[in-house]
């Protein structure tokens, strides 16, 4: 009997002693991971767009989490959550080894608070821990631009093996998740001896977090405003361009949304006016909104003609208001009669740009386009932009493999914007800073410097390179004058102001494809058309370019010329005088909510 | 009456001393840190001076007077013992213990020892060829009277610590195999008439789940677990006063009473481990020496009977933190903190140690 005492003693002792320790340690020595704040982003003028602020969270510590399936269940009833949804989160959690909490309700209020209480006295590994989170402090006003953050996926973790830690929050969408890398920060760690109820009882190591760096837009919150407001209840997207180095000054997608909706659990009404909805508002139109560019348009079909030495700005065609082209007969919104290059613009005569269409190839185009930057992606710092897409031989043949051929007729459809034709705003926006700035082909870019919050230093980034597309300076020379023309005397006289020239060219096409069609059953603005306008300002010292699409509104003249009429009021007339460059902004916490910097 | 320690067997005293010694300390880092547990050691330290004292009276008493008193004891013993049940005081679900003046007591502790010396001085009182079988059922039945009373408390470890006091039958008839068959079919009739007529349902649990610890992972099966991890971290030479994680951080369960040796393994080691067995040997072998030299019947049989429960007490707790016996709640001599068990230890050592003297002469 003393034998076997000695046996059992000398086993666990002698033998077993190194595991054992290590099982003592395990569970009195624990590993917690504290979330790093992400860095703050700000506007060009320093005004705070998101930041961070502690919240409670109802969370269960890694070495919690329970592995009796019916706790689960029972937890998950009392929180009104999908059982299978939780009892997966928190398996691939044990699974993976995590020291990250994880959290079952997030940015506890006072109600929830006592009701995280209440529930923990049934649940004992619930606990409630402060960690930073995000606040969007201009709610919808950049939704689409600014994105959100969240748990990364595990179909993301499964697909960049070893770059995400579960539970790790990252950014899901917009600047958030382009510029993830830079905002992030590196989480840190507490080493902390815990007693049998997992209460802190000492700290044995701490590794600070470091909080991400914070970034200053190229954004200026004020126009961005405007452009929000400017949009009403109306849906599509405008951008402005800031000429001098390809900064984007405002974005704006219409519907937008409050980001600060994304950090909860949406509930499944949200899910499905988010997601399920015809007017698809997750949808940046932005950068991935493909419109018809209409009339917009004619600027490229005569550079591709004048590039070509088809005409020179002073051929003349004559509109008599329809004409036959390819036994089709195209109309002209007026009679025009004899025209040349500007007028056409001027007047936005159709059959002008037909004649080109007829004596150019679809090949041609879109070379034009290629050069001219509006058949590709513009390269915004943002993820998932869509291509713009000007049609050629080569395209048809992937897009309609049943009709491969390309029809003449259809290059005249094209030539005025119609067709096939199919570019984001911020494309188009591009194409007008190069119209604007005699042919400089910039990056759009969302990032003008970053801020270490620690230093206070503001490190600009250089602005990615612009190229240059060598437009002829005779051809720019018309097609400036011809923009400018079209707002003085031609379709969007109506936005004219005596101070300030604008150039730019209205556009009108038919509706898009891209919004589910069963928007538009029953609607009567289902045969309206979208508007657009695109140009840039002021005329002969352009400093901003732009596009506005607004969907269903009809003549771009009235819907979409007045929005930019208000951008270029605000920004030449309106703004309160600020330098551009961002001023030096004092130290501050980066945890602390801003009471100063309010929402834009 | 003149108090000699020269008289006292000094073996047996040192290693209850050096045991007591450092069941004090272990009780004291246990409690370390503990607000309901912080001034534990010293309410033991006073229940040990008490029971030292007590033990030393005993031990000055001629032993010939308490065997003869020891039908009123064991009479007194089963009235308190009965007492639990009018007025006894429930802790747990179990009704052990009664109050008197604002301590807790229980009799069932004292009451073990009592059937002990009434059993020895009963057998003692006639040559062992002269005591007939249905005698020996007697004496069974002196025993197993309280164990069934201890037993509907319900308390299934202490009613085990009855058992010892049948050793005293092979004692006298020879180890044979038809009484060693007789007494395993006496226990199972015990043992069904316990379960259909005396254990209430939820008594029943308790039993399984004493029985099978393992069938209860978060409670029982966990504290072995604990106690177990506690026990390999001492390692060789233990991790030192007062910071053994597992005591300190209380994952280790129960650790003044069941759970107390592991306290002192995880502290201690290996070596602590070795240290406090070679030190119960010893006690068990100072007192089966002194029974062996003892010259009257009773006293022998008193004797082994009390080594028979020390030995029972101290195989079954320290298999039992270690998890090769199953948890039944039996507290360790000397280590496990508690007033009425630490003073009955004290009390049946003063009889042993009284013998002692006697069979010297004094």
């Amino acid at each position: 009997m003393i034998l076997g005492l000695l046996a059992a003693y000398g086993w666990v002792q002698l033998v077993k002693r190194r595991e054992m320790r290590e099982m003592a340690d395990r569970q009195a020595i624990k590993t917690r991971t504290s979330p790093a704040p992400r860095g703050v982003i700000y506007d060009r003028n320093g005004n705070k767009l998101v930041d961070n602020r502690r919240a409670l969270h109802l969370v269960i510590q890694a070495e919690e989490l329970p592995k009796d399936p019916a706790l689960i269940e029972a937890l998950a009833l009392a929180l009104q959550r999908d059982p299978i949804d939780l009892k997966r989160r928190i398996q691939a959690s044990r699974q993976a080894g995590s020291n990250r909490m994880v959290i079952i309700q997030d940015n506890l209020d006072e109600v929830g608070l006592a009701q995280a209480e209440l529930l923990r006295a049934r649940f004992p590994f619930l606990s409630i821990e402060t960690a930073p989170r995000r606040v969007y402090l201009g709610q919808d006003l950049a939704g689409h631009l600014l994105g959100y953050v969240g748990e990364v996926d595990e179909s993301l973790m499964k697909k960049t093996p070893g770059k995400y830690q579960l539970g790790e929050i990252i950014g899901k969408s917009g600047l958030e998740a382009s510029h993830n890398e830079i905002l992030k920060g590196v989480d840190g760690e507490r080493r902390i001896v815990v007693d049998h109820l997992g209460r802190e009882v000492a700290l044995r190591g701490l590794m600070e977090s470091v909080p991400g760096k914070s970034v200053f837009l190229t954004l200026d919150a004020g126009l961005q405003r405007v452009l929000q407001e400017s949009f009403g209840t109306e849906n599509g997207a405008g951008v402005v361009i800031d000429l001098r180095d390809g900064g984007i000054l405002a974005m704006y997608s219409s519907p937008s949304y409050d980001p600060n909706l994304f950090l909860n659990r949406l509930t499944q009404e949200q899910v499905k006016e988010f997601w399920q909805n015809p007017v698809r508002p997750m949808l940046n139109r932005a950068t991935q909104g493909l419109y018809p560019p209409g009339s917009t348009f004619k600027l490229l079909t005569a550079l591709a003609a004048l590039d070509k030495g088809i005409i020179t700005p002073s051929t003349r065609f004559t509109c008599s208001g329809h004409k036959n082209f390819y036994g089709r007969d195209f109309r002209c919104d007026g009679v025009h009669g004899s025209v040349d290059l500007i007028q056409a613009i001027t007047v936005s005569c159709d059959i002008y740009f037909y004649e080109l269409g007829q004596r150019l190839d679809i090949d041609e185009i879109h070379a034009a386009a290629v050069k001219y930057g509006l058949a590709d992606r513009t390269g915004v710092d943002l993820l998932h932009e869509s291509a713009s897409r000007v049609p050629s031989r080569e395209w048809v043949k992937k897009a309609r493999p049943k009709e491969p051929k390309w029809y003449a007729g259809e290059t005249i459809s094209v030539s005025i914007g119609q067709g096939a034709n199919g570019v984001t705003p911020i494309s188009l926006a591009r194409f007008y800073a190069a119209l604007a700035t005699r042919g400089k082909l910039f990056t759009p870019h969302l990032l003008y410097g970053m801020r270490d919050e620690t230093t206070g230093k503001l490190a600009p980034i250089p602005p990615p390179p612009t190229q240059n597309s060598g437009m002829d300076p005779n051809t720019w020379a018309a097609l400036d004058q011809g923009l400018n023309e079209v707002v003085r005397n031609g379709t969007a006289r109506s936005i004219a102001m005596p101070n300030l020239a604008i150039a730019g060219k209205t556009g009108t096409s038919q509706v898009t494809t891209f919004v589910d069609r069963s928007h538009y059953a029953g609607l009567a603005k289902k045969l309206r058309d979208n508007g657009l306008f695109a140009g840039y300002a002021p005329h002969g010292n352009p400093q901003i370019a732009f596009a506005v699409v607004v969907e269903n509104a009809g003549f771009g003249a009235s819907s979409a010329a007045p929005i930019a009429k208000k951008l270029c009021e605000y920004w030449f007339i309106q703004r309160p005088v600020k330098p551009l460059p961002p001023p030096a902004v004092k130290p501050f916490s980066s945890f602390q909510p801003d009471e100063e910097g309010e929402a834009p | 009456m003149k108090i000699s320690f020269n008289t006292l067997d000094r073996r047996l005293l040192m290693a209850m001393g050096l045991l007591t010694f450092m069941g004090l300390l272990t009780i004291f880092s246990a409690g370390r840190g503990s607000a309901s547990q912080g001034h534990m050691w010293i309410k033991q330290a006073g229940w040990m001076v008490l029971g030292f004292g007590a033990m030393l009276a005993v031990a000055h008493m001629n032993p010939a007077r308490l065997f003869r008193g020891s039908a009123i004891f064991y009479a007194l013993g089963i009235l308190s013992l009965l007492a639990v049940f009018a007025i006894g005081k429930k802790i747990g679900g179990a009704q052990r213990w009664i109050m008197v003046g604002g301590l807790t007591f229980q009799p069932s502790e004292l009451m073990k020892w009592l059937a002990l010396l009434f059993v020895a001085h009963r057998l003692g009182t006639k040559p062992p060829t002269e005591i007939l079988t249905w005698e020996l059922f007697g004496v069974a039945g002196l025993a197993f009277f309280p164990m069934l009373l201890v037993l509907k408390q319900p308390d299934l470890g202490m009613a085990i610590s009855f058992l010892p006091i049948l050793l005293l039958i092979p004692l006298i008839r020879g180890l044979k195999a038809k009484w060693v068959a007789l007494g395993l079919v006496l226990m199972a009739l015990l043992g069904v008439f316990a379960w259909q007529k005396v254990l209430k349902p939820y008594q029943k649990q308790r039993v399984m789940t004493f029985l099978n610890p393992n069938a209860d992972l978060q409670g029982k099966g966990y504290q072995i677990n604990q106690s177990r991890i506690a026990i390999g971290a001492g390692g060789i030479l233990g991790k030192g006063f007062t910071s053994g994680t597992q005591t300190q951080l209380n994952f280790l369960p129960v650790k003044t009473t069941d759970f107390v040796f592991s306290v002192w393994a995880e502290e201690r080691g290996f070596l602590g481990v070795l240290i406090a067995l070679g030190l119960f040997g010893l006690l068990l072998n100072r007192i089966l020496d002194i029974g062996r030299a003892a010259r009257k019947a009773s006293e022998v049989y008193f004797c082994v009977g009390a080594a028979g429960i020390f030995a029972l007490h101290i195989f079954v707790n320290v298999g039992m933190v270690i998890g090769i016996l199953p948890n039944k709640g039996m507290v360790l001599p000397f280590f496990s903190a508690g007033g009425s068990s630490t003073v009955s230890y004290f009390l049946a050592l003063g009889l042993v140690m009284g013998i002692h003297r006697r069979t010297l002469g004094q």
